[in-house]
């Protein structure tokens, strides 16, 4: 039973007597007890042959670029699979100057989306598929970087770098938060530098602004079913895509792999047509008779986050000549179906603007008009009134009337059961100190409790 | 006689000691001589502004430890700086740091403390250097609470960056490529309170410690390590196995200190039977009152949240009662507001405060200077620990005093009998095994998933190839054309390694409110799945945060046991069939009474029954059975077969109990060498073993796949010995008490004689 010492002297760790064979036992054993613990669906899987040697890694890729009509591209720092398609997509971007987005459309502009290995952005998520589209001529010519395996991923970085001109403009979808930032760490993961941009544009807050209103989510199929018309057929969801790489990985079957690059290629079109629509429809004039109101309230509100506050005041004009009459009455969103957000209010948003923009006897007029329509945002406009005349028009009788107005619509919602609660609260204290005003000599008096208001009301 | 009168310290402890009864209590009575500041100039290289900032707050010259460090460091060599609290650690590395970021802007530096705290303070001192120093330095805490905008700024011009070691594995490491500056520039990296990296926490931060490592290599830096501890035993060990390299270590303590005296208290036995004794809390109170009665900063240490609350609420009341300053008395412990530590640890710092009843929170580095006294409520479980809370106590040139009040737990009782283990024997071992291979293979994971392994690349001290081969058969990691091992999964698998626990699965405690109110279920805590079945099993109480719950059921599959709070007289305690079956022997030594080995082991444990015991006098009042699966683990073991020939002739059961009491006490004792909580170790006993065909005590690592303990065991065998014997031997018990052989050793009173005789088989000769 007794045996020597395995070493000498054990002082710092068990390690030492466990050479590379007691590993093993040791792994087996751990192996035995964690096939006990575990329910059978988290079985480890039977071991995932490795590919031996450069030659399977060659019938890899020639088997990939195969199922997905691609050609092989060999770079000194091994090879890729690239997939090239055309498609006849007409574009003058030189009206995207005239939007409030940051886009600069004498450059060339570069649309991009990847497939990853995951969602998350450590350094263990993979790009392996970079999609990128760009205009030449009346064509988006679409071009594929595919990755076969992942000793290749410095030839796709080359190649990326090389497709990505120095002063081109990005164009993606959530590519400031995830596209762009993964693929700048896959270059610092090979102690790279990322290519250089001139710019980047975002088109994720773009459609939130601009469409999502009218859409069941701001998801690019959504948007650019919603907006684009464009139906896809038989779309790969996007969760399912790492998986489908992974599997590839270890099983060398490409041809789960043709509908991602079918589902990419699409998104980067889908770029370049919401290009194309900003272009069109939304930057000039012209195409603004035909866009939808609640578009063109969102790209007032663009253009006056922008500072720019006369193409804003076009922008809701235009929207309320586009406006419905039936949607111009109750100045709540019309509920649409599929839990879209609220339409904004192409009137109230012209009154306000106008206010904001010191044009003051014009936002009153705009808001008199509002308060003429009736219905429930008649109330607000009359409070808006009440306020002009009050602190504007320094006239506090016809402020008074405008309260008037406004107690008379809140009493008649309020018999039919219905409450507007900010008016009701704010109505009383308004009311008091408007006498109060007429009452005395211009007053400096703080406002009244409601208690004292409802001397004077009746 | 005025209750409230300003006296020195030495004559407080007089004054206590004239108390016969406390007087009679004293088990020990040491003085620490005062100790002669050792100075060094500033080194003629340092940065003039540096020396200026530095004058500035009226520092003239260096502790000698602090010019050593600073000397190695520029040789380029690690260092490890093993000095006492406020001994001025956080110059030895803040002094080179600023010094290289002075002369080059682009020098990056990591510091790593176990606790937010801790980084907080840190950066206020380095920022208030910098400043005196004149010296542009960007330096940031980056943890769970930093918020997002400033993470950016942090990650790209960060010259320090003050984290602690969750937020490195879970949030740098697998994001390194947003830190590129940070590591392609990183020049030093400090561990700083090193002795709390032990047992589990340990060897995950090690692998922490490897990764970050190896991005170094990556990104082409090569960092100099600057690890900094409390006095512990084989710091230069510690410090290799946490950061896998060797390393200077400095011991010799240059600063200042007054005489201390040091008091060790073990209340006086009221029923020997019952081992009742007379209450510890009566001893700290009575000598925290006369401390601060004469004015003196005193800190009391109590060893959990609950006790600490107990002891502020009896001092006060006790002050408020003599019209004392019961205000300027506050507790301190995790769950209290950052800003309410902070003013705490103010208050301390200029006097406005007399005493603090604080859990160990205030043993690690926080800066609130040093006071006249320290009344420990109980061993803190370390004796490294200890002297970080004596070390509190200890103004400079003045006499402070230090006062362990024992309990009654096992532990206690032995340092109380053997007070020399805390001033002659070297302090215990941090131990940690990095290479535990649950660790490891998590950490494995999250290393592949940072950066692609090169075959035969190394881990650790081996290459990781065949590991790396065993993760490719759960799909998460394979080896591609080139030969290099690749992360191929969508997990994330750093958020799967929980640094601060062992098993990775738990059971979750849910409580679904009074019955009958419909109150939302909420989680209120979690048990390791190795511990569910004796803690949770259907029909048991289980104790929260001092409030009763009753486990109505068990969900086994799900791991979830849905609880519900009552209030009832009595608490539960299961049983557990535990069998153990040695798997591999790493090494056997033969010696006196048998041969001892340490091994690989399989635990199974079947919790069988509990019973249900009232709290008072742990009367039992009835029992159920428990229907639960087997558990089986993998951990290490360390055992003693003993030679058949030397107890032949013993009655069967007398053996028994002799292995019993036997192994009881070395688990004592080992837990004081080894600096480990009990219920980490486990024991089993066989009178006859099925694997050796004789009698057997195993002890064995609570922690699947062992955390290196059986091995120190192993290496410390006549010291375990040794321990046990005088433990036993030296108890005043007649027939066994659970202060040495433990509760209810069958056999009558001969169990603790025939658990004397065994030991003294194992010691013969040595």
């Amino acid at each position: 039973m007794t045996t020597e010492l395995a070493r000498p002297s054990p002082t710092l760790g068990p390690m030492e007597p466990t050479a590379a064979s007691t590993l093993a036992a040791r792994l087996t054993r751990l192996r035995a007890l964690d096939t006990r613990l575990r329910p059978a669906s988290e079985l480890p899987r039977p071991a995932a042959r490795a590919p031996a040697g450069p030659l399977v890694a060659a019938a890899r890729r020639t088997r990939l670029a195969e199922a997905l009509g691609g050609k092989l591209l060999d770079t000194p720092a091994g090879s890729i699979v690239v997939v090239e398609r055309d498609v006849p997509l007409p574009f003058d971007p030189l009206p995207l100057r005239a939007l409030p987005f940051p886009i600069d459309a004498d450059r060339p502009l570069i649309m991009l989306d990847t497939e990853t290995t995951g969602l998350g952005s450590g350094a263990g998520t993979l790009a392996f598929l970079v999609g990128l589209a760009s205009w030449s001529g009346d064509r988006l010519h679409v071009r594929q970087l595919w990755l076969a395996d992942q000793p290749e991923e410095p030839a796709l970085l080359d190649a990326l770098a090389a497709s990505l001109p120095p002063d081109g403009w990005l164009v993606t979808y959530n590519g400031r938060a995830f596209d762009w930032p993964l693929l700048i760490t896959r270059y610092r993961l090979q102690r790279r530098s990322p290519p250089p941009l001139a710019g980047h544009l975002d088109l994720l807050p773009v459609a939130r602004q601009l469409w999502r209103h009218r859409l069941p989510d701001a998801r690019l199929a959504s948007v650019e079913a919603g907006v684009a018309g464009v139906r896809r057929g038989t779309d790969l969801p996007g969760a399912l895509v790492p998986e489908r790489f992974l599997r590839f990985l270890r099983d060398g079957d490409p041809r789960p792999l043709v509908p991602v690059g079918e589902h990419n290629r699409q998104d980067v079109i889908s770029l370049g047509l919401l290009l194309v629509v900003l272009a069109e429809v939304l930057a000039r004039p012209e195409g603004r008779s035909r866009a939808a109101a609640g578009d063109l309230v969102g790209l007032g509100r663009a253009f006056e986050r922008a500072g720019q506050a006369a193409e804003a005041l076009a922008c809701h004009e235009a929207a309320l000549e586009r406006a419905a009459p039936l949607d111009r009455r109750d100045g709540r969103a019309v509920a649409r179906p599929g839990g879209r957000l609220p339409t904004l209010d192409p009137a109230l948003e012209r009154a306000r603007l106008l206010r904001r923009m010191g044009r003051r006897s014009e936002a009153l007029e705009a808001w008199r008009a509002i308060a003429a329509e009736g219905g429930r945002r008649a109330i607000g406009a009359w409070i808006a009134v009440a306020k002009e005349l009050e602190h504007g028009a320094h006239d506090p009788a016809a402020a008074l009337e405008a309260v008037r107005q406004a107690e008379q619509l809140l009493a008649r919602r309020r018999a039919l059961g219905l409450f507007f609660r900010e008016a009701e609260r704010d109505l009383p204290y308004r009311r008091a100190r408007l006498l109060r005003r007429l009452a005395s000599a211009p007053a400096s008096a703080p406002p009244a409790a409601p208690a004292s208001a409802s001397v004077a009301s009746g | 006689m005025r209750l409230y009168a300003p006296a020195p310290t030495e004559h407080a402890v007089e004054q206590l000691l004239s108390d016969p009864a406390f007087r009679a209590a004293v088990v020990a009575d040491r003085l620490v001589p005062a100790r002669q500041a050792a100075l060094a100039p500033f080194p003629a290289w340092l940065d003039p502004r540096l020396v200026a900032g530095l004058r500035a707050q009226g520092i003239e010259a260096l502790y000698s430890h602090q010019a050593e460090a600073m000397e190695a460091l520029r040789a380029g060599l690690d260092v490890t700086v093993v000095t006492a609290t406020a001994s001025g650690k956080s110059l030895c590395y803040d002094l080179p740091v600023l010094q290289d970021v002075a002369q080059d802007p682009a020098v990056r530096a990591l510091y790593i403390f176990p606790t937010k705290a801790l980084s907080q303070d840190q950066a206020a001192g380095l920022h208030e250097l910098a400043r005196a120093a004149g010296i542009d330095l960007a330096a940031a805490v980056y943890d769970g609470d930093t918020p997002a905008p400033v993470r950016s700024s942090i990650r790209a011009a960060g010259q320090v960056v003050l984290t602690n070691p969750d937020m490195l594995h879970a949030a740098i490491l697998p994001h390194h490529t947003k830190w590129f500056q940070l590591f392609e520039q990183l020049r030093y990296i400090v561990i700083d309170e090193a002795h709390t990296y032990r047992g589990v926490f340990g060897s995950h931060v090690a692998n922490v410690i490897r990764r970050l490592l190896r991005l170094c290599a990556h990104y082409g830096s090569a960092p100099r390590i600057v690890t900094c501890s409390a006095t512990i035993g084989r710091p230069d060990a510690l410090v290799e196995r946490l950061t896998g390299r060797p390393s200077r270590v400095i011991e010799r303590d240059g600063s200042p200190a007054g005489p201390r005296r040091i008091l060790v208290i073990d209340p006086p036995l009221l029923d020997e039977r019952l081992g009742l004794r007379r209450g510890t809390f009566g001893f700290v109170e009575q000598a925290a009152l006369t401390f601060m009665r004469a004015g003196r900063q005193t800190l009391v240490f109590g060893r959990s949240r609950t006790s600490v609350e107990l002891l502020l609420s009896r001092l006060r009341e006790a002050l408020r009662e003599g019209h004392g300053p019961s205000e300027r008395i506050r507790g301190y412990r995790g769950g209290y507001l950052p800003t309410e530590r902070r003013a705490i640890e103010a208050g301390l710092r200029d006097g406005s405060l007399l005493g603090v009843v604080s859990t160990n929170a205030l043993e690690l580095g926080v800066d609130i200077g040093r006071l006249d006294a320290a009344v420990l409520a109980g061993y803190p479980g370390s004796i490294a620990a200890t002297w970080q809370q004596f070390g509190r106590a200890g103004r400079r040139g003045e006499a402070s005093v230090a006062i362990l009040v024992a309990t009654g737990g096992a532990v206690d009782r032995f340092v109380a009998r053997h007070p020399d283990y805390l001033f002659s024997a070297s302090p215990e071992e941090a131990r940690l095994d990095p290479d535990n291979l649950h660790v490891l293979l998590a950490h494995l994971r999250a290393a592949t998933f940072e950066l692609p392994f090169a075959p035969g690349e190394r881990f650790g001290d081996q290459p990781a190839d065949e590991l790396l081969a065993f993760l490719a058969e759960e799909g998460h990691v394979r080896q591609a054309g080139d030969g290099r091992w690749y992360w191929a999964s969508e997990n994330f698998p750093a958020s799967e390694i929980p640094l601060r626990t062992s098993a990775t699965e738990n059971v979750v405690i849910i409580d679904q409110g009074p019955l009958g109110r419909g109150a939302r279920p909420a989680v209120i805590g979690e048990v390791d799945l190795f511990s569910a079945p004796t803690l949770v099993h259907q029909g048991a109480i289980y104790l929260h945060e001092a409030r009763q719950y009753h486990v109505e059921r068990l969900d086994w599959e799900e791991r979830k046991a849905y609880v519900r709070p009552v209030d009832v007289d009595h608490f539960t305690q299961a049983e557990a069939a535990i069998t153990l079956k040695p798997l591999e022997t790493f090494a056997t030594a033969p010696g006196p009474g048998g041969e001892r080995a340490h091994g690989e082991v399989m635990v199974s444990s079947l919790a069988t029954i509990y019973k249900k015991l009232r709290l008072e006098t742990l009367e039992n009042l009835g029992w159920g059975r428990i229907h639960l699966p087997e558990i089986e683990s993998h951990t290490t073991a360390y055992w003693l077969a003993v030679d058949p020939a030397a107890v032949a002739g013993w009655r069967r059961d007398a053996l028994d109990a002799a292995l019993v009491g036997a192994g009881r006490a070395m688990r004592t004792v080992a837990c004081v060498l080894l600096m480990s909580d009990p219920r980490d170790l486990g024991l089993v006993s066989q009178v006859r073993s099925p694997h050796f065909e004789r009698p057997v005590i195993y002890l064995y690592d609570g922690v699947p796949g062992g955390v290196g303990l059986s091995n120190r065991l192993f290496a410390r065998h006549a010291e375990l010995v040794a321990g046990a014997r005088a433990l036993v031997d030296d108890c005043p018990c007649s027939g066994g008490c659970p202060a040495c052989i433990g509760p209810r050793v069958e056999a009558g009173g001969e169990a603790k004689a025939g658990t004397g005789r065994l030991l003294a088989l194992f010691a013969a000769g040595s």
